[in-house]
């Protein structure tokens, strides 16, 4: 059997998932044993449509990305995003919440008008996706059980479950029962809760965990944020692409 | 049943050449408020009157992460994995230690765990009568609060630098003679221990049950539509803390993982929830209890009946951390269990 051939592309985003990919070094050269690598930008040189799984990290920010992103879908039988930006739109979508000449003042000061742009969305809102490596960045650990997973001809499957799970397993104490914010309680696993194991708190970055209530997160969060402005500004950092930030 | 006394300058001592064969945990202040057993080491101070430890003692016995097998493609061969790391659990409060017998009828109960019974064989527990009770402890009025097997010793501490220690097995009074001779008990110091336990007992009957905890299972029986469920279940966040911290829930998930090569690869499971909204997901993606109203009622119904209707105890040692790790404040086994028998009072 031919092995499968694997691409990946980027929108905008700061390529660190793939980064993350690269930095799996030595396991990288097993995982890719099963594949053949068609184009890979940050690792090698060349590139070719023909390609039969498609990692696309980044979000779509201008209307042109959706004719390539098309593009892309249609050649690959399998979509799978990659990282925050791909999956749920990520911290590209803070400028949702902005007037638009603003943020094109911002990024573009004086050639503001010769760029399009529009609300940053995650490939979701464009194109059918058939699987997510969720995060901010990628686990890569989590990309390469994916990757094989795919490989087997299996579901991927990613946690259906909040981080909290996973910060319980490690045996954290509660952010908020030290009286801080924490979107460990909406936020999918399978960071085995990275972020407060180092002293922070969940940003969100894995996106909604299905079925997530929001109404009652948001009155936890309140009763442990200082005010509701707070609250919001930690909802819409990963999460202003779904309902959570509003 | 033999008591020996045991002074404080002892203990350095033993908990030195006890570390030195097995992994030793012990209290200790984590931070202002909260405890946890944590790895003994020499300039550690143990926090004899700690509440509550943080995490409960089932992940010693229970990893949140288990390799169970290992297997080959190649050859079609599969390997048991066996992890049973030769343990101490010193100061684990009684109603721990009950959570730790009623895993243990569970576990071996039906097709036995060998895994867990492994790891159980190879943990000797040390139990300690609390000086401290936590806020949202109540495990005096759920029938925890002694125990009467399921440690090696039990410690009390009856003075400023002085505990009597109750023989629980033949190991532990090896373990306790590695200080030296052993010093049995005098009268005095016997009826120390016993003052130290009414005075917790005391403390501890401030937060009860306002029935006695026998009649738990026929008060859930009527309590089916209550609308108590659905009125805590609106703020569920269904994210499993209760169950990830209760010391008696044991669910896990069974999942596996090839190597990088697709050759072998090992199955494990990992802690799971009957609060998380996919627990009961079947094939054919049917939810059994698809609502967080029905989940969070059988969790009760597990805790208050059906654990009962196994072994005859309840499922809930009343230690109290679900009240304190649900963020969204409606996990809490006494206020449900209190509220449904006023909620029905006048029936009886």
């Amino acid at each position: 059997m031919a092995k499968p051939k694997i691409a990946f592309f980027d929108f905008a985003g700061c390529e660190g998932d793939q980064l993350q990919i690269a930095n799996l070094e030595e396991r990288l050269l097993d995982i890719l044993g099963h594949v053949e690598v068609v184009s890979f930008r940050e690792v090698a040189t060349g590139h070719s449509d023909d390609y039969d799984v498609a990692f696309v990290e980044g979000s779509i920010t201008r209307p042109e990305d959706e004719i390539r992103l098309k593009e892309i879908r249609k050649n690959a039988k399998v979509l799978v995003a990659l990282g925050a930006c791909a999956a749920i739109g990520g911290i590209n979508c803070l400028k949702n919440f902005m007037a638009e000449n603003v943020y094109r003042e911002e990024v573009y000061g004086g050639q503001a008008r010769w760029y399009s742009t529009y609300a940053a969305r995650p490939l979701k809102s464009v194109v059918h996706v058939d699987a997510e490596v969720p995060g901010c960045p990628i686990d890569p650990t989590e990309f390469a059980r994916i990757t094989k997973e795919l490989l087997q001809g299996r579901a991927p499957w990613i946690p259906d479950f909040p981080v909290c799970v996973e910060c319980k397993q490690a045996g954290n104490v509660c952010r908020y029962e030290m009286g801080k914010m924490c979107l460990g309680i909406i936020t999918r696993a399978g960071c085995k809760a990275a972020c407060v194991c180092e002293g922070a708190h969940c940003w969100g970055c894995r996106g909604l965990v299905p079925g997530a209530n929001l109404d009652a997160a948001r009155i936890v969060m309140d009763r442990a944020g200082s005010d509701r402005k707070a609250t919001q500004d930690l909802l819409r950092f990963f999460l202003g692409d779904t309902g959570a930030a509003l | 049943m033999t008591t020996y006394t045991v002074y404080k300058e002892q203990l350095p001592g033993l908990f030195e050449k006890w570390s030195k064969q097995y992994a030793l945990h012990v209290p200790a202040r984590l931070r202002e408020g909260f405890y946890d057993l944590v790895p003994w080491r020499k300039d550690l101070e143990i926090a004899w009157d700690y509440d509550v430890a943080y995490n409960s003692p089932k992940r010693f016995v229970m990893p949140p992460h288990e390799a169970l097998i290992t297997y080959d493609r190649r050859t079609y061969e599969a390997k048991p994995v066996f992890g049973a790391p030769k343990q101490i659990l010193f100061g684990v409060h009684p109603y721990d230690v009950k959570a730790l017998n009623q895993l243990d009828q569970l576990m071996e109960g039906g097709s036995p765990d060998q895994n867990y019974i492994r790891r159980r064989e190879a943990t000797v527990v040390m139990a300690f009568e609390p000086l401290t009770v936590s806020p949202s402890g109540f495990w005096a009025s759920v029938g925890a609060s002694s125990v009467a097997h399921g440690f090696d010793l039990y410690w009390t501490k009856v003075g400023p630098a002085s505990f009597t220690v109750e023989i629980g097995s033949a190991k532990g009074e090896e373990l306790l003679a590695m200080g030296g001779a052993l010093l049995p008990s005098t009268a005095g110091d016997k009826e120390g221990a016993r003052r130290a336990k009414a005075r917790i007992l005391t403390k501890a009957r401030k937060n009860a049950l306002r029935y006695n905890w026998e009649e738990t299972p026929r008060l859930l029986a009527k309590c089916w539509d209550s609308p108590l469920w659905r009125r805590y279940s609106q703020m569920c966040l269904a994210c499993g803390s209760c169950n990830t911290v209760c010391p008696t829930c044991y669910c896990f998930d069974i999942r596996e993982e090839s190597d990088d090569k697709l050759e072998t690869g090992t199955r494990y499971r990992e802690w799971d929830g009957c609060m998380l909204e996919s627990f009961a997901k079947v094939a054919g993606n049917h939810n059994f209890r698809p609502k967080a109203q029905d989940r969070y009622r059988h969790r009760y119904f597990r805790k208050g009946k059906y654990i009962y209707d196994k072994i005859g105890e309840l499922g809930c040692v009343g230690c109290g951390r679900c009240v304190r790790a649900c963020t969204a404040g409606i996990a809490n086994p006494l206020k449900v269990f209190n509220e449904l028998w006023e909620e029905t009072a006048h029936e009886y």
